[in-house]
Parts: structure tokens; sequence; C-alpha cells
């Protein structure tokens, strides 16, 4: 490892010499069912001492074909799949799907849709940071923090179940709109929330912040340069963490994100702490963002106004003829987007989420590809693991943050 | 609508367009890396995925999604390179179509956009497509001892073959030997 430039060492340097023939290089299997690998990810060590020389992940595990079942079913059955894939963002993955396939059909949601769909964008990159907090700061030796996390994510659980039934897998946001309005409670419940929950993110931080100890795993830990960050095409707070500012949601808005008011967090320190920093940035971000979309939720339809995209209200059935043809034709038949296809992202909370719909004018998509987030982050385990203690590697992983799920769809 | 696909592009591209907003513009799989080392240079630096389509032929005769035409042999599988420029906040999808024959192949892009690595073994391990130059074109998604190619159209979709049943030969068909 004698050509590795200097900035590509991470963490704790006790041996910095090469291998030489002296040295034993022990492989280690660590995972697939390592408790610490969130999820079933298997990473082949190199080690020497306890120094790591090589690491390779071996990712599969996970795998269910969601891409291939949803070649299989209509447009609006595909939603119910994207939940599934990043189980930790589900609201993102239906955005991504939901916004691919209104440019292929060409429509445009309603304001009020929009709002929804930020509103619950929010609320689930909450969710997703509180998870991976609490994970996190588990592995690091602050067990507690997961109860804390779980409590507060649970509260964002009750607010996906009032407004779509569903506590995890909402299928809340659809092409051509969304699910369901607001009810006067979930507004009640948000607003409380809102309220609430910025007390939390203090708590968190009086825990981890300046804790000698989670400083002592984190800071210097997992060095990822900015150069190297952009050569491996890492996105949200991988690569904001190396000081580059790229936020879908700033930088290609989508959904009305232009109109609010809300900071891109970075940080230069390259490291497991910068990117503890960072998301712990983003949850006070998304409580800014949710306080200006339920101030300013505008009012109107919250889906298209289209019948052959989405189906009549149910009291039209009643008295109109075509309402029903439409209805019959929809949940037997489905709609079919012209030839053609359409790339859409969010930014989730591990980062670039997209979705790649190809249509061949039938009622089923050709090709539904997911650019998942965690695919591509999971790649640079190697280069910021290198020549670190095996120990920091723990660390390495739960600050990338990556879904098996997401990984292996 | 034109695209404003970079003027280095003007000789190598056979087609360009937009399809739902999304500009593209179509290469020849033998100019592909020519194409994408050009397109790195204008400014698209980051590689945000690459995949690839099959347009086998639809069972009810209708003819597959468009591509450029192919006097000799019929296009079945299309690779998609979707680019994004963070400077100037562009994207651009650079597709490639590739003839209908029983080994696929493409040249391999990992050295200049490193993630195209595993997105490269995932193409190799759902669809057959061989990326030359690849260091390690293994599966990565399907056990090792997978055989054939679950993303492809004429790979079935799972359950047991029913004898007489309507369309059992068209989509339980028994999937190809590796």
């Amino acid at each position: 490892m004698a050509d590795e430039p200097a900035d590509r060492v991470s963490g704790l340097i006790l041996d910095p010499a090469p291998a030489d023939a002296g040295s034993q290089i022990l492989t280690v299997n660590f995972g697939p069912h390592h408790p610490s690998t969130h999820g079933v990810l298997r990473l082949i060590v190199d080690l020497d001492g306890e120094v790591i020389r090589k690491v390779t992940p071996v990712i599969g595990y996970l795998h269910t074909g969601i891409e291939k079942t949803a070649e299989s079913l209509r447009y609006q059955q595909v939603v119910t799949v994207t939940d599934r894939h990043d189980y930790l963002s589900p609201l993102f993955n239906n955005h991504s799907y939901a916004m691919a396939v209104e440019k292929l059909m060409g429509v445009e949601v309603p304001p009020r849709a929009d709002a929804l769909r930020v509103i619950m964008d929010e609320l689930c990159r909450i969710s997703s940071h509180m998870i991976w907090l609490g994970t996190s700061g588990l592995e690091l030796g602050a067990i507690s923090m997961l109860w804390y996390c779980l409590r507060e994510r649970d509260k964002v659980l009750d607010l996906n179940e009032e407004i779509s039934g569903f506590r995890m897998h909402t299928s809340y946001i659809r092409p051509g709109g969304v699910m369901a309005d607001t009810t006067p409670r979930f507004l009640d419940l948000l607003n409380t929330f809102i309220e609430e929950f910025p007390k939390s993110i203090d708590e968190f931080e009086d825990l981890l912040t300046e804790n000698p100890i989670f400083k002592a795993r984190t800071v210097g830990v997992g060095y990822l340069s900015r150069a190297d960050a952009l050569r491996l095409g890492q996105t949200g707070p991988m690569l904001r963490g190396s000081g580059v500012p790229w936020d879908l949601r700033k930088t290609m808005p989508y959904s009305g994100y232009e109109k609010y008011d809300f900071e891109v967090a970075t940080d230069d320190g390259c490291d497991c702490y910068a990117r503890y920093k960072i998301r712990i940035r983003e949850l006070r971000e998304s409580i800014k963002i949710l306080r200006q979309a339920v101030d300013q939720l505008p009012d109107g339809p919250i889906n298209v106004d289209d019948r052959k995209m989405l189906p009549p209200p149910r009291e039209e059935l009643d008295t109109s003829m075509e309402a029903l043809i439409h209805h019959f034709k929809l949940f037997t038949e489905g709609y079919s987007p012209p030839v053609g296809d359409a790339y859409a992202a969010t930014e989730s909370g591990r980062g670039e989420n997209g979705c790649y719909v190809v249509s061949d004018g039938t009622h089923k998509p050709r090709r539904v590809k997911f650019r998942a987030a965690s695919f591509v982050n999971l790649q640079s385990t190697e280069t910021m693991a290198l020549r670190g203690m095996v120990a920091d590697m723990i660390a390495i992983i739960g600050t990338i943050d990556a879904i098996m799920g997401d990984v292996d769809r | 609508m034109k695209t404003r696909a970079p003027a280095a592009l003007a000789k190598i591209a056979v087609d360009s367009g937009a399809s739902a907003g999304d500009e593209w513009v179509t290469v020849p799989v033998a100019r592909l890396r020519e194409t994408l080392q050009a397109l790195q240079a204008d400014g698209f630096t980051t590689l945000a995925f690459l995949t690839c389509v099959d347009h086998l032929a639809r069972s009810d005769g209708r003819p597959p999604f468009s591509g450029p035409p192919d006097a000799e042999t019929p296009i079945r599988f299309e690779l998609v390179y979707q680019l994004r420029d963070l400077e100037g906040r562009r994207l651009l999808r650079v597709r490639t179509f590739l003839a209908d024959r029983p080994d696929p192949t493409a040249p391999s892009v990992q050295d200049l956009f490193p993630p195209a690595n595993w997105d490269e073994r995932e193409t190799w391990d759902m669809f057959g497509i061989r990326f030359e130059g690849h260091p390690g074109l293994t599966r990565i998604l399907m056990p090792d001892d997978w055989v054939g190619h679950p993303l492809r159209r004429d790979f079935p979709v799972g359950g047991e073959p029913v004898d007489f049943s309507s369309d059992h030969e068209q989509w339980q068909t028994s999937p190809p030997t590796a």
C-alpha cells in the first residue's frame, strides 16, 4: 500500500508500515449476520494485526427482485413494491417513482399535493435519521441512544398512521398526487411534533456531540477526501460531509422545495464526526421546512384531475356512467403512459434516491430501475477503512448508513 | 426539442432528443468510451447510474421500443448511462444499443467512473452483458451458482409449469443455460 496517498489514511494508525514478508495477513469474514452490519452485509477483511489491509464488500443477501416484480405489475401497483427497497425511506422511494411516472404521463400535481409530499418526505427523513442515530450510537457504546431515537421515531410513525393508515410502508405518494388529505388530528400531532422535536435534538446532542468517547470513536475516523467523495459518486451526507454542498432539494429542486427557506448542511471534516454533525443539522433543517410547509399549506385538490390516471371520487360513481367506466377501466387495465423513458430523483436521507422508468406504451412498465444511494455509497467502504483499525470499521459502516434492502433491491 | 449536448458529440451521436423532458444522445457502442470521456471533460463528472433495458419483442407482435435502425440484426439490449453535471446542474442520458446476439458485449467504463464497477457487475448479473476491461465481472446480487440472467425479458418469472394453461408457453419457458 506504499502508493496510497497520505490523505487516504484514516483513524488511529498504530502500524503505518506497509505489509512486509514478516507480517501475517489474516482474512476475516465480517458478517453477513454481524449485528453491526445494518442488515446482511458481508465484508471480507484482510487484517495485519488490527490494521485493515483490504476490504471487499459482498452484497446480495437481501436481493428480492423488486425490479423484476415491478415489470409484471401495473403502474399504480408498482408503488407498493417501491416502498420496500429502501425500507427506511419509503416516502422517498414512492416520490421518485411517482415523479418519473408523472413525467412520462406529462402531468403536474397540484400545489397541495406537492406541499404534502414535502411534509411527508421531511418526516421520513427524520425517522430515517433517527434509526441511523440510534443504531450508530448503539454500536459506538452509546446504548441508550437507540431507545431515545426509537421513541422519537414512533411519533413520526404515528403521523404516518394517522394520514395513511399504515405506519411504515405507507404507499402515500402515488403517481398523480397523494393518497389522502390531512386530518385535523394529523395537523395537531404534526404541530406538537414540530414544537417538541427540537428539544429532543438538543437531548441527543447533549448525549453525543461533546461526548469524549463518541468523539474518540469518530473524529478523524473514516476519512473521505472531497476528491474521493466526488470520484466515488457519493451523494447525501457522505458527499456533504466532505465539503461538497450538493443537495438535490437545493441544487435541482423538485416538488416546490425552492419555496422553502433552509440551508444545506456541509462540513469540511471529511470524517465520521462530520457526517454525524451533518445529519443532526439536517434534522433541524427538516423541522424548519416542516414548519414553513404547514404554515403555507395551500388549499385545493390533492390529485391531478385526470380520469384516465386516477379514479373518480366515490360519490360520482352513483350518478355518472362515465365515472363508472373510468373506474372499471383503471382497476382492470390501468393506464398506459406513452412510449418513452424518464428519470426522477429525490434527496433521501442517504443521498440521491432515483427511479428510472421505461414505458413501452402498455399498462405495465418495461423496466423500472431504482438508483439506490446506499448501493453507490457502500463502494467507498474500502477507501475509508483502508489502513485504519478494525474497530473503526464499525463506525465507518454505521456512518455510510447503508440500508441493505436498498443496496440489494 | 434540441438538446444541449456538447459540440464534441456532434460527430459521434447518431441520434439525440428528449424523452419526457430528459435529454439523451444515442451513440454507437464502439464509440461509447470516447463519448463518456468527452462528456466527462465537459463537466458531466458523475455517473448517477448505468443500467440495461431489454427490448425483447413483445409477445403480441407489436414492434419493440424504438431504437436506431440496424439493417443486419435486430436490436435487443439498450445500455443507459445517466450522467450528472454537478457544476452546471445538467443531466444527460447516453444510450447505446446492442444487437440480439448470444454474448452481448460493451466496453467497461469503471476506470472513468469508479461507481460503474458495481453497476456493471449488476448489469452482467441481471442481463448478461459482458463488459470488456472490467477487473472482476462476477455476479453481485444473485448467488454465484445461479443460472441465467433474471432481468432478461425471457427469464421466467417463477412458479411451476402448468401444462395446458393458456399462457404457459409465453412466460414459463425454461431458463437459458449459462
